[in-house]
């Protein structure tokens, strides 16, 4: 392993950056030199032959699974409500599980029916890490910056804490925390362990003004660190992490509708360069010890 | 939702949410039963029902109840292979009300097991537990046996086999993937009141990993051993499973003199041999595996 790969492996792609079907999408981040992708529910059970056949090519593909997007709306529900999201974070979980994805992203509810009470948000978000449990998949819930009522990442951290499961963390992305200027000090109190996920993205703007235009710039005109108007955040983001100890991974979290027009190897190409410029301009991460971790035979 | 009556139950005691009072059952699966039954037999247990639409037998010794479904399929391993060498595929958990038991932990997040029984066969409510396996609640164990539903005694046979040396339920050993072991803690204390033994506080001879200790009295109290992957070992594929059951019994060194003349084998090893704390036998049909622990 040289260093130049040992870097590129601390960063992914995300199949919703990409058009196309699901195996192009991944030989396009393969053939990028990214060895882990972040996938898209969609994705899956949206192939052309099956769930089956996607299952099939993602672990075919060599590519690891950063993890599995996305169950939404989830906390704060009650009754048939609260049930019926039961019933699709069972599903999802179970998705995750057959794809061998360890890590499950849950975006904080939009719901106008969701309560704000943190601590029935807490017993939610306790009850989907116990599902996950026996799946063996962590919970990443993530501050989706036009949530109800959990918009910003310390209100996510405030609410992990009560739930206090050891399989639920954090979610972080980038284009959330720019888009409601929640401070980098903030960063201070999270405990590392439990930042599950950090998901990276810019936008070519430097404010946004409205949740209107924060959910259109979100959903629309993402682009990839290096890429948009908050080049300096980023880095500080990622350096800051790196220097609290988060080790886990990062993916570029990208929905771009230029990006569904073009090329998938273009779209690639420019992830990776991002991943070039984080990885060896700004975390400049020491690649582990050959040898430092025996893989059990897979017999 | 925890209904308001049932809350009222249960935060009667948040140590023992579910009123854990020991094992009713442990069953193992396999496609070779008679083979699993002759190693059972040699531990001392003895044949006493079989189902009445299933083939699944009921052994038993002492308070010791064990089941051997050979209905169920052979799971298939990683390489699409049949996997036939007996597994642990359910621990039955006697509690005070099964109904309310599984109404409190499927409110905390268990998955609920969806049970296909038979014309006048009981349904016992199940949850999802480790790898394939599942947890059943079991009530009333006291008042009626749950058996005499579903099985039929073997004639002629003693329905009641003493224990021979003691022996009872002590519990079951786990091994968990890396970095699982927070997880399972959260799960068998959360769901059913377990919780942590200090490390200096270990049974028998197998003392790696974590034990977590049952809620409820000396009797029926049990324990689950959490055994992760050796350091600085990746397990990739993160298999986890009941590797083992633990057997009481007040003396292993004899019980162990009496299981080998029965023919049973015990692993004597530079690392794990036959003394007053324990024993281990040595594994049989590939997966099967009984430890022995001091406990009166």
């Amino acid at each position: 392993m040289t260093q130049q790969t040992g870097r590129i492996d601390d960063f992914g792609m995300d199949t919703i950056s990409l058009a196309g079907p699901l195996p192009a999408k991944l030989r396009a981040i393969r053939e990028a030199g990214f060895s882990q992708v972040m996938l898209s529910a969609r994705d899956l059970v949206g192939h052309a032959e099956g769930v089956e056949a996607a299952i099939t090519a993602v672990r075919a593909s060599g590519l690891r699974v950063t993890g599995f997007q996305v169950l939404r709306d989830f906390e704060g529900l009650s009754g048939q409500l609260h049930e019926y999201k039961v019933d699709i974070a069972k599903s999802m979980l179970d998705l995750c599980a057959a794809v061998g994805a360890k890590v499950l992203l849950v975006c904080s509810s939009t719901s106008s029916h969701a309560t704000a009470d943190r601590d029935a948000i807490a017993r939610d978000l306790r009850k989907l890490a116990m599902l996950a449990i026996p799946r063996g998949i962590r919970v990443a819930y993530e501050a989706l910056s036009w949530g109800r009522s959990i918009e910003e990442f310390p209100a996510a951290w405030d609410v992990i804490m009560r739930a206090d499961m050891p399989n639920l963390g954090l979610g972080l992305d980038s284009f959330h925390m720019f888009a409601t200027k929640t401070s980098l000090d903030e960063l201070q109190w999270l405990d590392p362990e439990r930042i599950f996920l950090v998901q990276l993205a810019d936008f070519m703007w430097q404010e946004i003004r409205s949740v209107e235009e924060r959910i259109a710039t979100a959903r629309h005109f993402r682009v990839f660190p290096g890429e948009g108007a908050h080049s300096d955040q980023v880095a500080q983001l990622v350096s800051r992490l790196h220097a609290q100890g988060y080790r886990g991974d990062y993916s570029f979290e990208v929905f771009n509708d230029d990006y569904q027009q073009i090329p998938l190897a273009d779209v690639a190409r420019r992830a990776r360069k991002a991943a070039d410029w984080l990885g060896e301009g700004i975390l400049r991460r020491s690649v582990p010890l050959p040898n430092s971790m025996r893989l059990q035979a897979l017999g | 939702m925890t209904s308001p009556t049932l809350a009222r139950e249960l935060h009667a005691d948040d140590s023992d949410p579910v009123g854990l009072d020991g094992i009713e059952f442990i069953e193992y699966a396999t496609p070779r039963p008679q083979a699993l039954g002759q190693v059972l037999e040699t531990m001392g247990f003895r044949p006493i029902a079989r189902h009445r639409s299933r083939e699944v037998t009921l052994y038993r010794q002492g308070e010791m109840n064990v089941v051997v479904n050979a209905s169920a399929a052979a799971p298939v391993d990683s390489d699409g292979e049949l996997d036939e060498s007996p597994r642990i595929a359910a621990i039955a958990l006697r509690v005070r009300d099964a109904a309310a038991a599984y109404r409190h932990v499927l409110d905390l997040g268990a998955w609920a097991v969806p049970t296909h029984v038979e014309v006048m066969e009981l349904n016992i409510p199940a949850i999802h537990g480790v790898g394939g396996s599942r947890i059943y609640f079991v009530d009333r164990h006291r008042e009626f046996s749950i058996y005499d539903v579903d099985f039929t005694a073997i004639p002629t046979v003693d329905q009641k086999p003493p224990a021979l040396a003691g022996m009872h339920w002590f519990g079951i050993v786990q091994y968990i993937g890396n970095d699982r072991m927070q997880d399972w803690t959260a799960f068998y204390s959360m769901l059913f009141g377990f919780s942590v033994l200090p490390d200096d506080q270990r049974f028998g001879v197998m003392p790696k990993g974590r034990v977590l200790v049952g809620p409820g009295g000396l009797r029926s109290r049990f324990y689950v051993q959490l055994i992760e992957p050796e350091p600085g070992i990746l397990d990739a594929k993160g298999t986890e499973w009941i590797a083992r059951i633990g057997l009481g019994t007040p003396d292993p060194r004899a019980c162990a003199t009496l299981l080998r003349e029965r023919g049973m084998q015990f692993a004597e090893t530079p690392h794990v041999h036959t003394d007053e704390r324990g024993a281990l036998t040595r594994t049989q049909l590939g997966s099967v595996v009984f430890e022995l622990v001091r406990d009166a």
